[in-house]
C-alpha cells in the first residue's frame, strides 16, 4: 500500500514550517514509521541544519529530479533515529527549476517506499508553494496566534481547498500567560477565524531554540513541552486521529489561582 | 502588583482585550480579501447577465450597472437595469439555440 505525502504550509514565513516538519519526521519515525523529509525550500535551505545533517549533504532534490543522480544517493539516513530520511534542497538554484510534473513523480516514488513523505514547504504562495502541494495528499498549516499569521493561513488554506485538500491546522508559538492576560489570541480564536480542524498546539518553548542550535530533535529532549506536544501531533497522524489537544496554561501563581476563584464567583452573579 | 492588574483588567473589561481588537479586526479583513475580484471579472459577469436577462427582458443596456457594495455588516452585489419591455415569447432552453 502506498504511504501519506503530506505538505506542511503556512503561508507566512518564520512561524515554523521548518520546526513542524523536522519534529514530526523525527516522532513518526520513532514511532515506527518510514520517514522521509523532502526540504522544499530551493535556494534557502535550512532543514538540514535544524535535523543536524548538514555536513552530509551531497546530492539534493534538484539534481534528483534533473537526473543527475539516483533517488537513493540523495537521502540522507538520520543515525540517530531509524527509518528517518532526509532529501535536502539545493542552495544555488531558483525554486522554478523544479516543476510541478517533477514532484508528482518524486512523491509516487518516494509513496512505495516510505509510510509518510513530509514537504517542508517554502513561504509564500508562488513556484515553491505549487510545487509543494502539488503532489499532496494531506497539509499542515501551521499559523501563530497573531493576526497577519492567520490571515496568511487563511489564504493559504483556501488554495489547498481549491485542490481538493483539507488542511489540520497547528498553532505554534503560543504564549499561554499572554493567551491567560487577553493580549494573544487563544487557539479557539484562530480555530474559530478559520474554521479548520485542529491537530495540535505548540507552546513558545526555549528547547525549540536550543534544539536548533544544536540539531538534536526536539522530541528526543526529555522534558521539552514542545517535543511533547509533537509526538502527540505525530500520534494524531498516524492512527490515533481523536488523541485529546491538550490546552497550554501558564504555571498557576497564587495570585492567579485567587483571581480564577474571584472571576469564577463574579460570573455566578 | 503586576499579576494584581492583570486580575483587574480581566474582571473589569473582558471586551477590549487586545486579542479581541486582534480578532475582530482579522474578521474584517478575510471577508474583505474574499471579495477582492480579477478586474476583469465584474465585466464577464455583466455580459453573462445581459445574456440571460435578455431571453426574458428587453433591457436598456448602456444603463445597466453592476457593483459590489460594502459596509462593515456585510456586501451585496447590485445590479440595476431599466426594463423596456418584457419579451413574452417562452425563451427557448440553451441546447435548442444554436
Ligand atoms: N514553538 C516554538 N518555540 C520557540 N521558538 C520557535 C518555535 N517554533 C519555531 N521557533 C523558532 O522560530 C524561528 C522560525 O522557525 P522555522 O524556521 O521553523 O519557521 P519557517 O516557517 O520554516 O520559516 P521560513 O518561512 O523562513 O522557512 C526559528 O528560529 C525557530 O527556532
Ligand atoms: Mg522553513
Amino acid at each position: 500500500m502506498d504511504g501519506k505525502v503530506v505538505v506542511v504550509t503556512s503561508g507566512k514565513g518564520g512561524v515554523g514550517k521548518t520546526t513542524v516538519t523536522s519534529s514530526l519526521g523525527a516522532a513518526l519515525a520513532l514511532q515506527g514509521k518510514r520517514v522521509a523529509v523532502v526540504d522544499m525550500d530551493i535556494g534557502l535551505r535550512n532543514l538540514d541544519v535544524i535535523m543536524g545533517l548538514e555536513n552530509r549533504i551531497v546530492f539534493n532534490v534538484v539534481d534528483v529530479v534533473q537526473g543527475r543522480c539516483k533517488l537513493k544517493q540523495a537521502m540522507i539516513k538520520d543515525r540517530r533515529i531509524n527509518n528517518l530520511y532526509l532529501i535536502p534542497a539545493s542552495q544555488s538554484d531558483e525554486k522554478n527549476v523544479i516543476q510541478p510534473e517533477n514532484m508528482k513523480w518524486l512523491c509516487n516514488r518516494l509513496k512505495k517506499e516510505f509510510d509518510f513523505t513530509l514537504l517542508d514547504c517554502p513561504a509564500g504562495i508562488e513556484q515553491g508553494f505549487k510545487n509543494s502541494i502539488e503532489a499532496a495528499d494531506e497539509a499542515i498549516v501551521v499559523c501563530m496566534p497573531e493576526i497577519s499569521s492567520v490571515r496568511d493561513a487563511d489564504r493559504v488554506i483556501g488554495l489547498l481547498y481549491s485542490r481538493s485538500i483539507t488542511p489540520k491546522l497547528v498553532v505554534n508559538r503560543i504564549i499561554p500567560k499572554m493567551v491567560e492576560k487577553g493580549d494573544m489570541l487563544s487557539h479557539k480564536d484562530v480555530v474559530e477565524v478559520l474554521s479548520i480542524d485542529l491537530i495540535g498546539l505548540v507552546e513558545m518553548d526555549e528547547s525549540v531554540v536550543v534544539s536548533s542550535n544544536t540539531g538534536l530533535p526536539i522530541v528526543m529532549q526529555k522534558e521539552s513541552k514542545a517535543g511533547r506536544a509533537f509526538m502527540q501531533i505525530a500520534m494524531r497522524m498516524n492512527g490515533h486521529p481523536d488523541l485529546p489537544v491538550e490546552d497550554p496554561m501558564a504555571p498557576k501563581s497564587f495570585w492567579k489561582k485567587l483571581g480564577g476563584k474571584i472571576s469564577r464567583k463574579n460570573k455566578v452573579h | 502588583m503586576m499579576m494584581f492588574n492583570a486580575l483587574l483588567k480581566k474582571l473589569m473589561n473582558r471586551g477590549d482585550d487586545s486579542k479581541n481588537v486582534a480578532k475582530k479586526r482579522l474578521k474584517f479583513a478575510l471577508v474583505y480579501d474574499k471579495l477582492e475580484i480579477k478586474e476583469d471579472m465584474l465585466e464577464d459577469l455583466q455580459r453573462d447577465l445581459i445574456e440571460v436577462i435578455s431571453r426574458y427582458f428587453e433591457i436598456d443596456r448602456q444603463h445597466m450597472s453592476l457593483d459590489i457594495e460594502r459596509s462593515e455588516e456585510s456586501s451585496a452585489l447590485i445590479m440595476n437595469t431599466p426594463i423596456l419591455a418584457a419579451r413574452h415569447k417562452k425563451p427557448q432552453p440553451d441546447n435548442a439555440r444554436a
